[in-house]
């Protein structure tokens, strides 16, 4: 079964992504239809996307998205619970046990900005955890805000809790903050 | 039914040549393997031109039901080349597909609602907690990159579009993120 001119992996994820031309696409399929190794690599990239979309329904990640990925989400069926916050605010917030996801969309001045990293501090019944800090999250700088979606299996799971935000511009000079953002979770 | 072993050591062509050289009793042994084989194929073929799985699963019952019967009929002019009459028959067929539901459900009742069943192969299905802890490891740029480009299955360059990066930038994260996660699930690269 072994393929004397095995596709490589790149064009077959170019291939499943929709990116190749067609005549490229057609040549890619012809190998395919003959060549069981080669349809056997493109199965796992197959089953790499229904993996994802089982793990992102599960609520099983954490995320940081666009908002065109949450419309995505919305025409998969997912049911999300929104929430907007300009720097500075706060929120009550929580997740019903028959939702998927909630998406925070937290606003800041984002234009001339390379690198954000988003830190964590959580309080649990008045004790604070570590911080935890999640570096160079992606972002679009047009669009002034970050999509941060927690991971909704493990919040439906945690006991009211305050989670307080802080989104930093990092700089070679140095980091400065554009934003502070407090959640107040209640359990369901 | 029992497999039969001598099936195995034959390529696809051959396959199709028994199951036209059968005569009046078709040659069910062949045409199960022929079956068995090509119902992966069709079916990424599906997947990845309707991206639906009913859609997929229909286009899989209904090309090959059809091969198999036109094998049978004499009416394959090259069988040695099966693979590629099915590539051209999966084509016509999405074409039909998409011209609307009720082409569709001709098609299913000619091809696909017959009294014989063939067994495909179960597709491939990688663990959710292995994925899941393996797409916790990456970085949060990856992370996003890889659920972005395969939740919906979008290309690069519109995925660059939305985190505001080029479709470029993006291929790299990708490759550098597929070959951790393919490393992590044990995939052979």
């Amino acid at each position: 079964m072994s393929c004397a001119d095995p596709i490589g992996f790149e064009a077959l994820v170019a291939y499943w992504l929709d990116e190749l031309q067609s005549a490229d696409a057609q040549t890619l399929e012809q190998h395919l239809f003959g060549c069981r190794q080669c349809a056997g690599r493109l199965e796992w990239i197959a089953a790499l996307a229904d993996g994802v979309r089982a793990v992102v329904r599960a609520g099983a990640l954490g995320m940081v998205v666009s908002a065109p990925f949450v419309e995505a989400m919305k025409r998969a069926g997912l049911r999300l619970r929104e929430y907007q916050l300009e720097p500075g605010a706060s929120v009550n917030c929580t997740i019903r046990s028959d939702e998927d996801a909630v998406v925070s969309r937290v606003r800041a001045t984002l234009s001339g900005v390379e690198r954000v990293d988003v830190l964590h501090r959580v309080t649990i019944g008045g004790v604070e955890q570590p911080e935890v800090r999640v570096e160079d999250v992606p972002f679009d700088p047009a669009t002034g805000e970050i999509l941060l979606i927690p991971p909704a299996a493990a919040l439906k799971a945690m006991p009211a809790h305050i989670v307080r935000t802080r989104l930093v511009a990092v700089r070679e000079a140095g980091e400065a903050p554009i934003g502070d953002y407090t959640f107040m979770h209640s359990a369901q | 039914m029992p497999r039969d072993s001598t099936i195995d050591a034959l390529d696809d062509g051959a396959l199709a040549r028994r199951i036209a050289g059968a005569g009046a009793t078709p040659d069910s042994a062949a045409e199960a393997e022929l079956y068995r084989r090509l119902a992966p194929r069709v079916r990424l073929y599906g997947l990845r031109h309707l991206r639906e799985r009913a859609a997929a699963a229909d286009l899989v019952q209904q090309v090959l039901l059809m091969t198999i019967e036109r094998l049978r009929a004499g009416e394959v002019r090259e069988p040695e080349r099966i693979a590629s009459f099915v590539l051209g028959a999966s084509r016509m067929t999405v074409l039909e597909m998409r011209r609307g539901s009720r082409r569709r459900d001709e098609l299913l009742d000619a091809w696909g609602g017959g009294e014989e069943a063939f067994e495909a192969p179960e597709p491939l299905a990688l663990d959710p907690d292995r994925l899941a802890g393996c797409l916790e490891r990456l970085s949060e740029r990856e992370r996003s990159v890889v659920v972005m480009s395969f939740f919906a299955e979008k290309p690069a360059d519109e995925v660059g579009g939305e985190l505001g990066i080029t479709g470029g930038n993006v291929r790299v994260i990708r490759h550098r993120a597929l070959g951790r996660l393919r490393e992590c699930m044990g995939e052979t690269p």
